[in-house]
């Protein structure tokens, strides 16, 4: 009864990476967003996409010169044993400190709205345990589940999304240009990082069906995602207008405020159920993609017997933070200012160093032949 | 060996199912007791806060058809206190069950409270108690809460949640109170632009109130007698970055309902002075409704800002008392004026009053301003709270009239 491991193929694939980006649109992305551009937020993510295009369409062309190999083997490919070896490294460490401190903001969420007097560590712990267990049970099986819950995930976002525009005015967008152009370009190039998830998702190519299916996917959830975060963002600007500036996570107090009508006043767990589930695809997709990357760097076959130590190391990272206020103002931007330029960099420098090589045009000869 | 797998695996399923309900976060019913309406006075210890709480028993009319518990619908204790969050625990003290702010419906604040510099300071920590949801409303009342919730005593609706969400829900629909949610209060009370307004209300009635025209009294003035609560919610009190500052009609507050897109009013029933009357004593009935949003331009360039508002409105002729002839064009094209010329003088009467007299406007219009400029520097150095005082305002009013009544059939002649 051993089944054949499977490849994922678009559908699924699209599914991971909406569920692993779109979901930034749920936590706090637009209230950080919104503290630094204020109204003219909801252009950030559209201009990142602009921005961040570049990069991942020569990663993606470097790529398909290697059919069916993974991001660290074309690095060290690329680059060369040592430097190779350093360059795949960072990305690594930049990736699970993002892991840590995102499961943290999940875990923030959840004790502020839902569980207030449970501990933080028995909720993360609970947290990780669902996750590295999904992560356990393989790619195929994320692909699946992905697939099978995506549509409820943005179901329900739209949902509560098209509730909230009841009480929300479209006014509030204006001015339109909110801080100015120089501030807008300004702090969308250092907001790459909403879609770094990208970039770190090429190591997911040996598994997917084809390179042609994983360039199509990956442009499919790129566009949808931008248009849903950027959205989303408007959204709650329209909704909170000034007073987004003093909300953490908008979207969960939005789903606190709408009702359905007077007999069904307070409706927040029907979506913070398909929420969590969707937190649960996230992070075991993360964590999956983390340990396939330890593997790849320390030549380890079977990765995902990492998983669980991993996770344990994740976890304990994720609770030295005191409070929730460190994660989302100290440590989360320094991630995130970090990560999105230097994948672009890397990306780039991947597509020169290939250029100077001459893979580009042994690859034509090789097709000619 | 599968069977004794799958039975196991049942098993394990249901053991799971156990431990669903936690350690931490578990609740009974049973063992809590919901506050509906919170009330905050001033306290006589200065620094110090009176917090009245109103507990709904949930066991009380949950139950179809009788056969519920004889124990009370309510319980209300005031208490002094630092603040209303830690209040929860002191008020364990007198009240047997947990105590849970979840489903709080209503903040009721003192008018002398509500006036008091430090009310913001007080009222800022709803945002930070994590059950309070910001869909509940901010009433003002006219004496002090601790009193308002012993004298409120509704009844037909004897449990307290049903009560407070029929009696504003209604309130609102008709426009006679603002739709005063704490979401629009920290809106407003962060943009800093714009006032906000909360209902009015009192449990007292006056001793011999005027007999005023439908709409214009404030919380107690109506003359209700017979065999009633005397709970009042009518009018509105203005707030300017926080704390209350004056008070508006239930009239006054009925306009700014129309004016502003934000709020949900259904239909509003509304008397307006009949224009084929000899004298000017007689008043016609009419519906309102309001189907479209506003139209608002703005000239904001020069010296003095040019604001033009168009405001349709739908209205059905409700009554006829100088029995006008409304088959004719002629006739039916003065009341359309009519009623549009006076629709368009309160308006701008209640305009100026806010510029003149409450320094502000009492709803969310700076935000229509916001899109003549292009980014927000230029809109701070614009300052709408200083130019707004400055403006000239002009609201013109598109009367629809839908429906004319039933008695077409037998006019009779007006007597001119």
């Amino acid at each position: 009864m051993k089944q054949q491991p499977g490849k994922l193929g678009i559908r699924e694939f699209v599914a991971i990476a909406v569920l692993m980006v779109g979901a930034k649109a749920t936590e706090d992305t637009p209230a950080i967003l919104f503290s630094k551009v204020q109204n003219a937020a909801w252009m950030i993510p559209i201009l990142s996409a602009v921005f961040f295009f570049i990069p991942l369409y020569l990663l993606i062309k470097t790529m398909s010169l290697y059919q069916g190999k993974d991001l660290f083997s074309v690095i060290k490919k690329l680059l060369g044993k040592y430097i190779g070896f350093i360059v795949c490294l960072v990305i690594f460490v930049i990736s699970s400190f993002a892991v840590s401190f995102d499961t943290r903001t999940y875990t923030n969420i959840i004790r502020a709205f839902y569980f207030t007097t449970t501990p933080n560590l028995i909720i993360y712990t609970m947290l990780m345990l669902t996750c590295a267990y999904g992560a356990k049970k393989g790619l195929q099986h994320v692909g699946s589940v992905s697939y099978l819950i995506v549509f409820y995930s943005l179901v329900s976002l739209y949902i509560a999304l098209g509730i909230s525009t009841q009480k929300s005015n479209i006014h509030a967008m204006f001015p339109l240009w909110g801080p100015g152009y120089a501030e807008l370009i300004k702090h969308s190039s250092m907001k790459l990082t909403i879609f770094a998830e990208f970039f770190i998702l090429t190591m997911l190519i040996p598994y997917v069906k084809s390179n042609k299916v994983f360039r199509k996917g990956t442009w499919i959830a790129y566009v949808y995602i931008c248009i849903q975060i950027s959205a989303a963002t408007l959204l709650f600007i329209c909704m909170f207008d000034e007073s987004l500036g003093g909300i953490a996570y908008p979207f969960h107090i939005a789903i606190r405020f709408i009702s359905l009508g007077e007999y069904i006043p307070n409706v927040e767990i029907i979506f913070f159920i398909i929420w969590i589930i969707t937190a649960f695809i996230r992070f075991s997709a993360f964590l999956y993609i983390n340990a396939l990357m330890f593997g790849r760097l320390f030549k380890i076959k079977d990765f995902e017997y990492l998983i669980p130590s991993l996770t344990t190391i994740y976890l304990m990272i994720g609770i030295i933070p005191e409070s929730p206020m460190d994660v989302t103002l100290m440590l989360k931007p320094l991630i995130q200012n970090m990560a999105g330029p230097l994948f672009a960099f890397i990306s780039i420098i991947l597509w020169l160093v290939a250029l100077v090589k001459g893979e580009f045009k042994h690859a034509k000869n090789k097709n000619s032949m | 060996m599968p069977k004794t797998k799958t039975v196991c695996r049942i098993v394990l399923f249901f053991v799971v199912v156990m431990f669903l309900t936690g350690c931490w976060d578990r609740g009974e019913l049973e063992d809590k007791s919901y506050v509906i309406g919170l009330g905050l006075d001033l306290s006589k210890q200065e620094g110090k806060i009176k917090v009245t709480m109103l507990l709904a028993n949930p066991e009380v009319g949950s139950l179809q058809g009788g056969g519920g518990s004889t124990e009370k619908a309510r319980e209300i204790i005031s208490f002094d206190a630092n603040d209303f969050i830690a209040a929860k625990a002191t008020a364990n003290s007198v009240i047997s069950r947990s105590i849970s702010y979840e489903l709080l419906r209503i903040f009721v604040v003192s008018e002398e409270f509500a006036r008091d510099p430090n009310f913001t300071t007080t009222f800022f920590e709803v945002l930070k108690d994590k059950e309070i949801r910001l869909n509940s409303y901010l009433a003002i009342s006219k004496e002090k809460a601790a009193e308002y919730f012993l004298k409120n005593k509704p009844r037909m609706e004897t449990r307290p949640h049903k009560y407070f969400q029929f009696m504003v829900d209604h309130g609102i629909e008709n426009g006679l109170i603002p739709d005063s949610t704490l979401f629009r209060y920290f809106q407003s009370a962060e943009r800093e632009t714009d006032l906000f307004l909360a209902m009015y209300t009192t449990a007292k009635r006056l001793d011999n109130p005027r007999i005023q025209r439908e709409d214009e009294y404030m919380a107690g003035e109506l003359n209700a007698t017979g065999e009633l609560d005397d709970t009042q919610f009518i009018g509105s009190a203005v707030f300017k970055k926080g704390i209350m500052i004056s008070k508006l009609t239930g009239q006054e507050t009925r306009t700014v309902n129309i004016l502003d897109d934000t709020t949900n009013i259904k239909d509003i029933l509304v008397n307006l002075p009949d224009p084929f009357a000899d004298d000017d004593k007689k008043q016609i009935a009419a519906r309102i409704m309001k189907t479209k949003g506003n139209k608002i331009k703005m000239k904001l360039k020069g010296v003095r800002p040019q604001i033009y508002i168009t405001i349709p409105l739908q209205l059905e002729i409700m009554s006829n008392p100088s029995k006008a002839n409304y088959a004719l064009e002629k006739n039916r094209q003065k009341l359309r004026k009519h009623i549009a010329d006076h629709i368009e003088k309160m308006n701008e009467d209640l305009l100026k009053k806010s510029q003149t007299k409450l320094k502000g406007v009492p709803y969310p219009l700076p935000l229509y301003a916001k899109k003549y400029f292009s980014t927000i520097q230029e809109y701070k150095k614009f300052n709408w709270a200083k130019s707004y005082l400055r403006a000239d305002i002009h609201v013109k009013a598109e009367i629809e009239i839908v429906d004319y009544g039933k008695e077409t059939n037998r006019p009779i002649k007006v007597g001119h």
